[in-house]
């Protein structure tokens, strides 16, 4: 298997298995459950304040306190000058997401077509893209077009898009040909059978993609933007980095995290939901 | 945008020059150190649930996609100023990013172990450690496999960025310098470099080990 597909299907967030694994006898299950919690939340709390009790003996050039980390994040939400940056991030890599998902999907449907790009799509397009690095991507794109939000999204693109084809692959490899096949028998027409049978078959697997071409966009937006970019999260963590100004690198990496989460709550997983097979 | 032939020429050059070379090797042992280093804080990670099963929600439920989510930038920008522009930040940065990985894929291996086998190792022997090293750790051999792997693609392209930003050797950081000279034949050698290695190991060493654990143990 691809290193990607591995690392995709690894990715692909799965529900905590509730039931411990050998069901211990004679314990009511509430107090499991209370150990469990209080375990989590006390790794988060003992994390605060350990690094609250680290920034104190350290100036904050170096390591600030949770307190200024907290001010200067929401700092980047409500700041104009500040939501700016945050704003033309998120667009970048929502266009580049839905960019990378067609092309993947264009890619991916290209052998089912033509049989004769098989090899050529799967065994030379993918292990390259795959195999490219990303700061190779960042550095030709901002000599090839310059700082400009076209070349931030030229790069994610170019890094999301074998992610979207292995999914999307794997799901047309999966595809029940019977149900393609009785839909040929009702219709000749390729574009119908293609939106009543393959789109909701693939649905899953299209989901699945976005959701990783999701999560990855957002670790290598920042990769991308630290070249190319007058705006973005990326270049306000560089500009602080030459500032040293800890305070905004720290927060800034939490807005990812926080946009990240919300994202994938409030969009991905209901949509993921909808399109789930019954 | 060269030709292909000045990028052929400088291809060569590069290997006819000692103080190119040696940032492979710088490169290659970053990636090595970050993978053995990721790898077994990674698995201690995934080992403390399964066997004290009420730090499940602890390790995968608040470590891991924290640590999931926080960019590598952001582990290599904060690394800099920790300590400094050196071997240490670019190991720390790569390591940083590939625990979670890790986590996920030795979780997923200790949740595919066979509870019979398992349960037939207890009635063997009541010493736990006998069945780690006999049952346990061959049951994930598979697995091991695939979060080496992983972690080795990953950290290719983690270090790069790690070496470009952070480091002062490296083919990340000589990618910095024919950036900064715009020497683009340079650049492009370095980016076919990266690629011909990528994906040589990918194909010489990790295909064919994954075959041979897969005729052993009927899994892929």
């Amino acid at each position: 298997m691809e290193p990607a597909e591995r690392t995709a299907k690894s990715l692909a967030p799965k529900p905590l298995r509730t039931k411990p694994r050998r069901a211990r006898s004679g314990r009511p299950r509430r107090f499991d459950w209370i150990i469990e919690h209080l375990l989590a939340e006390g790794l988060i709390a003992g994390a605060i304040l350990g690094w609250w009790l680290l920034s104190l003996g350290l100036p904050d050039y170096v390591m600030p306190g949770p307190l200024t980390v907290a001010e200067a994040l929401v700092q980047l939400f409500i700041d104009a000058e500040f939501l700016r940056h945050t704003i033309s991030s998120t667009v970048r890599v929502v266009t580049s997401v839905i960019v990378s998902v067609v092309l993947g999907w264009a890619l991916a449907q290209l052998p089912l077509r033509y049989p004769i790009a098989q090899v050529i799509v799967h065994d030379r397009i993918k292990p390259f893209l795959n195999s490219f690095p990303s700061v190779g991507w960042a550095i030709l794109a901002v000599i090839w077009f310059g700082t400009s939000d076209t070349s931030i999204v030229f790069v994610e693109v170019a890094i999301l898009t074998p992610f979207c084809l292995v999914n999307i692959s794997e799901g047309l490899r999966e595809l029940d040909r019977d149900l393609v096949e009785m839909g040929r028998s009702f219709t000749r027409k390729r574009l119908r059978t293609f939106f009543k049978i393959t789109v909701p078959l693939l649905m899953p697997y299209v989901m699945a993609a976005v959701r990783i071409a999701y999560g990855v966009g957002w670790k290598i937006a920042l990769v991308a933007e630290l070249f190319g970019a007058e705006t973005g999260l990326g270049f306000l963590m560089q500009r602080a980095q030459t500032l040293a100004d800890a305070a905004t690198v720290f927060a800034t990496c939490f807005a990812i995290v926080l946009i990240f989460f919300l994202g994938e709550k409030l969009v991905i997983d209901p949509l993921a939901r909808r399109f789930q097979h019954r | 945008m060269p030709g292909p032939a000045a990028v052929a020429v400088r291809l060569t050059e590069f290997f006819a020059d000692i103080h190119l070379v040696k940032h492979v090797f710088y490169t290659i042992g970053h990636i090595l150190a970050a993978v053995v280093i990721s790898f077994l804080i990674g698995s201690a990670c995934a080992f403390l649930p399964f066997y004290y099963p009420p730090a499940r929600l602890m390790i995968h439920g608040r470590l891991s996609p924290f640590l999931n989510s926080f960019s590598g930038i952001g582990w290599t920008l904060l690394a800099i100023v920790w300590f400094g522009i050196n071997d240490i930040t670019v190991v720390f940065a790569i390591s940083a990013v590939l625990v979670p990985f890790a986590i996920i894929n030795m979780r997923e291996g200790l949740d595919a172990l066979d509870e019979d086998l398992f349960e037939m190792g207890e009635s063997f022997t009541r010493r736990r450690f006998r069945r780690f090293v006999l049952i346990v750790i061959p049951s994930l051999y598979p697995f091991i496999f695939a979060t080496l792997r992983i972690s080795f693609g990953v950290a290719w392209k983690v270090a790069l960025t790690a070496e470009l930003l952070g480091g002062n050797t490296g083919l990340g950081y000589l990618l910095n310098l024919a950036r900064q000279d715009f020497d683009m034949p340079l650049l492009l050698a370095v980016i076919i470099i990266i690629i011909a290695f990528v994906y040589s190991t990918d194909r010489f060493v990790f295909v064919p080990i994954q075959a041979r654990l897969a005729r052993h143990h009927g899994t892929g």
